[in-house]
């Protein structure tokens, strides 16, 4: 009895599903873990006594630097965004989450190109104010210039977190700081920024996580990290056994991290408010406020969206008589498998979601926190846990065939299978929130009315959990389409042989130093990702409108 | 006896019982009012009737049939025990034929749409099958969630306080009617109610808690 109250009004089959789905998940790591006490080899030495703490360094600066910088941008914006009206507000709101479509490599080659010696900054100094400055002020290509990158491009995520929360509060919290004679300047940083720390810090630990994944940026900025290193030591030197060192080191890190964000955030509970409560209400700015406003979130917008977007459509005109058929070749590539897996993440998300309803609300949040795991943890590192994974699967063939006489020709090393199986560990976590919020604004109700009307957990899935869903699958494929689209090192080191997505083409290109070429790719990539943003948030906005008329 | 509940036992957490070897015996046809003070447990024993709770002990008998005890638990879709939600929760994505036939989908389409004809003329509310529900009145979504709830032929219905959403002049209007449907079809029903005249006009039998 008491083990039925805490699986609840399940039924067996979803949880033996989510159990597979959580046995797969789980299984990189355990990999990586159980390899831990593997023999070392002489240059895991070398690396753990000269190179490691340099590994650490750059890293910690890299995640400090763009965690308070996109902290600071994110909810400064949400907060302008959110509290006050002016001039293309409307439109900022959903533009300011469009430099997520930029992939921060890619915005990485963009930069560096602005910046450099042949770049329009230095050309116009050079040609029209015969200024030559110092070429070390103009180096984007350090830890500085990766920070900057990061910042620009990734702090939607702060952005969205804030907004989302700051919209949930009643307006009363305001009005009675306003009438109490505070400030707009000191409520903002007196109530809100206190108030909305729990999502500000959420929204920067998305970043940091982004951060430790990213392989592009640092690579062609020649920064060492975790995630270059583990790259140098298996396929710079095939040596496995110090990438699964780095890997676990990379993992401890992380645990750090994920405690850290724990302790900031506090145990304690945010007052949502409920609908009955009004929201905020607007001010309407004017004057030099207004202009202010305007130029503070304009340019964000224009230098993490507009100038990259101008500059490699400049770059694609340059470079005239590309190649149609690669890009398109590529495009389609690379359409196809986000596509697919990210078909295939939600249907996972959507039976643990499920299931994690279903259930305690301890089992609940252990299904959560599986989930996510591996959106914590770098791609590299996955990458690695799923490479000893697959070799493990080869010995067992070689077995079979060695014993059996069984002929496998299914050789599982990197397959398009692999690949999709890597994505599904890093990205489950990103379509589970999406559902589960998406079942937490139903509530349970439905759910029940259902039961006691006589259908039983799957039949009440399909005709009643599913398409009231709609809404929250739709944001989540979505969201893990875009993701799929820009990754990178997962792709670049489990990718089947002639495999190439726009990300790895493009990646590799600007790597070459052929930014023209680069150039296509890049705004294909851009333009699918933008699509997506454009439709899930303008998606919101029209249920919005629904619920109100 | 229509339902016999035995020395039922709950807790939604370790820290407190919400019911303790609680005991109720309802007879077939009755009517029967659950009041007490908020937080009393009033909604729990429906749940835990319909099934939607698992009791951590103690046992409930439906029209003769151990629905749950020490060994034993019933999934709620197979108690055949209506319930009306105090939010009416019908499915916002289906209309209101779709909301009524839903319980009822084994049979034919022919006898399905007589059925639920039928309900919605016990209900008053003939004619609005292609509505949606946010097009409706919320006396009108009380209406229609209790003939969804009726449609399957229930041997028990549960009513979590049927009149809270409603205001005074419906109030009024809304009791006279259901108390007129549930005598017409002769069904043994447990209603929840804060309202002391609620509880006395509707039911036969009040059962108090504290
Ligand atoms: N899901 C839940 N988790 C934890 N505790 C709960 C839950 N639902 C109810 N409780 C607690 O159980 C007790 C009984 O709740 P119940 O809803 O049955 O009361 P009630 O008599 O229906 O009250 P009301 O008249 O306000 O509706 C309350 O103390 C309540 O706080
Ligand atoms: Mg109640």
């Amino acid at each position: 009895m008491q083990l039925l109250k805490k699986l609840k009004k399940g039924s067996p089959g979803w949880y033996i599903l989510t159990l597979v789905i959580i046995f797969f998940l789980l299984l990189p790591n355990f990999n990586i873990i159980i390899n831990l006490f593997a023999e070392v080899s002489e240059n895991w030495e070398h690396v753990r006594e000269y190179l490691l703490i340099n590994y650490f360094h750059n890293t910690l600066i890299l995640i400090l630097g763009s965690g308070f910088l996109s902290a600071l941008l994110g909810a400064g914006l949400a907060w302008l965004i959110i509290a006050y009206d002016f001039p293309g507000r409307r439109f900022l709101n959903w533009a300011l989450i469009l430099p997520l479509a930029v992939p921060p490599y890619i915005g990485a080659y963009v930069y560096a190109g602005i910046f450099n010696f042949t770049g329009p900054v230095q050309r116009l100094l050079r040609n029209y104010f015969s200024i030559t400055i110092e070429q070390r002020y103009f180096d984007l290509m350090n830890l500085r210039g990766a920070v900057f990158i990061y910042t620009i491009f990734l702090f939607p995520y702060v952005y969205l977190m804030t907004k989302a929360f700051l919209a949930k509060q009643s307006s009363s919290l305001l009005e009675s700081s306003r009438l109490l004679g505070k400030s707009d300047y000191s409520i903002f940083l007196k109530i809100i920024l206190p108030l909305s720390r729990g999502a500000i810090i959420a929204g920067s630990s998305l970043v940091i996580m982004e951060v430790l994944n990213d392989y592009g940026v640092v690579k062609y900025f020649g920064i060492s990290t975790f995630t270059t290193a583990i790259f140098n030591s298996w396929f710079g030197m095939g040596d496995l056994a110090t990438s699964v060192r780095l890997a676990v080191t990379a993992m401890l890190l992380i645990v750090v991290i994920l405690f850290i964000e724990k302790l900031l955030r506090g145990g304690r509970k945010y007052s949502y408010s409920t609908s009955k409560l009004r929201p905020l209400r607007r001010r309407q700015l004017s004057g030099r406020s207004k202009f202010l406003a305007m130029f503070l979130s304009y340019s964000v917008f224009t230098v993490a969206f507009i100038i990259p977007m101008f500059q490699l459509i400049y770059w694609s005109i340059l470079s005239r008589g590309g190649n149609f058929s690669e890009v398109l070749n590529h495009a389609l590539t690379s359409f196809f498998t986000a596509a697919g897996a990210a078909a295939i993440i939600i249907i996972g998300a959507v039976i643990v979601a499920n299931t994690a309803r279903m259930s305690s609300k301890l089992i609940a949040n252990i299904l959560g926190r599986i989930t996510i795991l591996g959106y914590s943890i770098p791609g590299a590192v996955i990458a690695v846990g799923i490479l000893l994974f697959m070799l493990q699967l080869d010995l067992l063939f070689d077995y079979l065939n060695l014993y059996f006489g069984i002929e496998t020709n299914l050789v599982l090393s990197s397959t398009l299978l692999m690949l999709i199986f890597a994505y599904t560990v890093r990205f489950l976590g990103i379509a589970f929130n999406s559902v589960d919020s998406g079942y937490d604004k139903i509530g349970e109700s439905y759910f029940e009315a259902a039961r006691t009307l006589g259908k039983g957990v799957t039949t009440t899935f399909f005709k009643v959990d599913l398409p009231m869903l709609k809404p929250a699958l739709l944001s989540g494929y979505l969201l893990v389409f875009i993701e799929v689209m820009k990754e990178l090192p997962l792709t670049l080191i489990l990718r089947p042989f002639n495999f190439d997505t726009l990300a790895t083409r493009a990646f590799e290109y600007a790597n070459d130093e052929m930014i023209y070429r680069a150039a296509d790719l890049s705004l294909v990539l851009i333009i699918f990702s933008a699509l997506a943003i454009y439709i899930i948030t303008h998606q919101r906005r029209r249920r919005k409108n629904a619920a109100e008329n | 006896m229509q339902l016999k509940i035995s020395d039922l036992s709950f807790s939604y957490n370790k820290k407190e019982k919400v019911l303790n070897d609680f005991n109720l015996e309802i007879n077939k046809g009755e009517v029967a009012a659950l009041v007490g003070r908020s937080g009393s447990g009033k909604s729990t024993i429906l749940r835990l009737t319909a099934g939607l709770e698992i009791p951590d002990s103690g046992r409930i008998e439906i029209a003769g049939k151990t629905v749950v005890d020490e060994q034993k638990f019933l999934a709620p879709e197979k108690r055949k025990v209506g319930m009306v939600f105090q939010d009416y929760a019908l499915f916002p994505h289906l209309n209101v034929y779709q909301n009524i036939s839903f319980g009822i989908d084994h049979l034919s389409k022919k006898k399905r749409k007589e059925r639920t004809a039928e309900l919605l003329e016990l209900v008053n509310l003939a004619g609005f099958e292609k509505r949606y529900p946010h097009q409706l009145s919320g006396g009108q979504q009380q209406r229609i969630a209790l003939a969804r709830t009726l449609a399957p032929g229930p041997k028990l219905l549960l009513l979590d306080e049927p009149f809270s959403n409603l205001d005074t002049e419906l109030r009024d209007k809304i009791r006279k009617e259901l108390k007129s449907i549930i005598k017409e079809i002769g069904i043994t029903t447990i209603l929840v109610s804060h309202d002391k005249n609620d509880a006395e006009f509707m039911a036969e039998k009040e059962i108090l808690l504290n």
